[in-house]
């Protein structure tokens, strides 16, 4: 198991110790645990859903998860990879539920169809970031990244918003690293597009 | 709008996966192409953008509400889940319990006098005491528990003596073993031999 840097390794054993005496029965360790990751989590489902409800949703789902399956949780594996394994396949699927009508392959056509129920959603509630002043720019690269087809969606997010590796992507989506790397670059590809007028 | 083999270098550069010589051909092409070099521009500033996007976080959810919604600590786990996630032990741990179990069910018939044999017909007991009178044969093997064992016929097989005395007469013949054990170990393993005896039967 590599870690990228020994601050890295510090933090996981960190979190492999609480982890380990959650399973004890320690229930301050485990709120640590949720202290360290439900803003993460959060961020993480916010930009993969678009709204509040569905994200806190998440966020419980995912503690609640790990919670019962500490006793699974391997040690050699990065404690980081796991929850975000847990928390993405959890947005995954509520993606997937939605009816939604994307185009799952390099269609990079403007098809907002399907998302504009839940950006309706959205707009209409009060969003974490409205009492945040979010450039004009800012919103539309935060719209660009709703609209991602699911595909590309995670990986981006995982990628730029919460700085994981390559590597790291494809452990916590259980795909081979050349996969995500197709994403990934189909993802750039795609809010380039989307984001052309905002980019000169 | 962005040459075709040049795209995948830019995507190795943004991956940060690009070796010296091949950012050293990128360099060279975006000088001349236009077209590329304001490709590569709009991925940096695209990235730049992506990144800066502020993180969100829900005041709503509080490390409290979070915990409350998680099941009650688990007690200590019950037997049967242990059972349940040991099996091998669990089994390990009945079988010596049988195992035990009956050895002290016997232990505790030491007190009495025992005598086993497949021919006694002509064992004389008289006392704590066991008779193979002289001119008599006995066909087998002889075991005596608790109490003495006066041999002065013949015995055609083998004679144990637990926790007893045995003596043996000038007229005397076994054809077998004479073994005599006393508490303890001796007795344990003489037992495990009983049971392998039976089992290989």
């Amino acid at each position: 198991m590599e870690f990228d840097d020994k601050g890295d390794e510090a933090v996981n054993y960190v979190e492999a110790r609480l982890a380990k005496l959650s399973l004890g029965g320690d229930r301050r360790a485990f709120a640590e645990l949720v202290e360290m990751y439900k803003d993460r989590i959060f961020h993480l489902a916010y930009r993969m859903l678009g709204n509040n409800q569905e994200s806190e949703d998440v966020v419980q789902e995912t503690f609640l998860r790990v919670f019962t399956n500490l006793h699974r949780y391997d040690e050699s594996q990065k404690f980081s990879t796991w929850i975000y394994r847990i928390a993405t396949n959890l947005c995954i699927d509520r993606l997937r539920k939605r009816k939604t009508y994307y185009s799952l392959d390099a269609d990079m056509s403007d098809n907002s169809e399907g998302s504009d129920w839940y950006s309706l959603l959205s707009s209409n509630e009060k969003t974490p970031e409205s009492h945040m002043l979010l450039s004009e720019t800012q919103e539309q690269v935060r719209k660009a990244i709703e609209t991602l087809p699911e595909k590309y969606k995670s990986v981006v997010i995982l990628r730029y918003l919460h700085d994981l590796s390559l590597q790291e992507i494809g452990e916590v989506l259980d795909m081979p690293v050349t996969t995500v790397k197709t994403r990934v670059h189909r993802g750039r590809e795609y809010l380039r597009k989307k984001l052309e007028n905002e980019l000169i | 709008m962005v040459c075709k083999e040049v795209l995948p270098l830019m995507h190795k550069h943004f991956d940060e996966d690009i070796t010296a010589a091949e950012s050293a051909e990128l360099s060279i092409h975006l000088r001349t192409c236009e077209a590329c070099r304001r490709y590569f521009q709009q991925l940096e500033r695209m990235e730049a953008l992506v990144r800066m996007l502020p993180k969100t976080s829900s005041s709503g959810l509080s490390t409290e509400r979070i915990m409350n919604s998680l099941p009650p600590a688990r007690k200590r786990i019950s037997l049967y889940r242990w059972i349940k996630r040991h099996p091998a032990a669990s089994v390990a741990a009945v079988f010596i319990c049988l195992m035990l179990g009956s050895f002290l069910v016997l232990w505790d018939e030491n007190s009495q006098l025992v005598v086993k044999g497949a021919d006694l017909e002509h064992i004389v007991i008289r006392g704590d005491t066991v008779y193979v009178p002289a001119g008599k044969t006995v066909n087998g093997d002889l075991i005596v528990q608790s109490g003495k064992v006066q041999v002065e016929g013949d015995v055609k097989g083998d004679v144990v003596v637990i926790d007893g005395s045995i003596y043996m007469a000038s007229t005397a013949h076994i054809s077998g073993h004479v073994t005599s054990i006393n508490q303890g170990f001796e007795w344990i393993w003489f037992k495990v031999q009983e049971w392998f005896r039976l089992i290989s039967k």
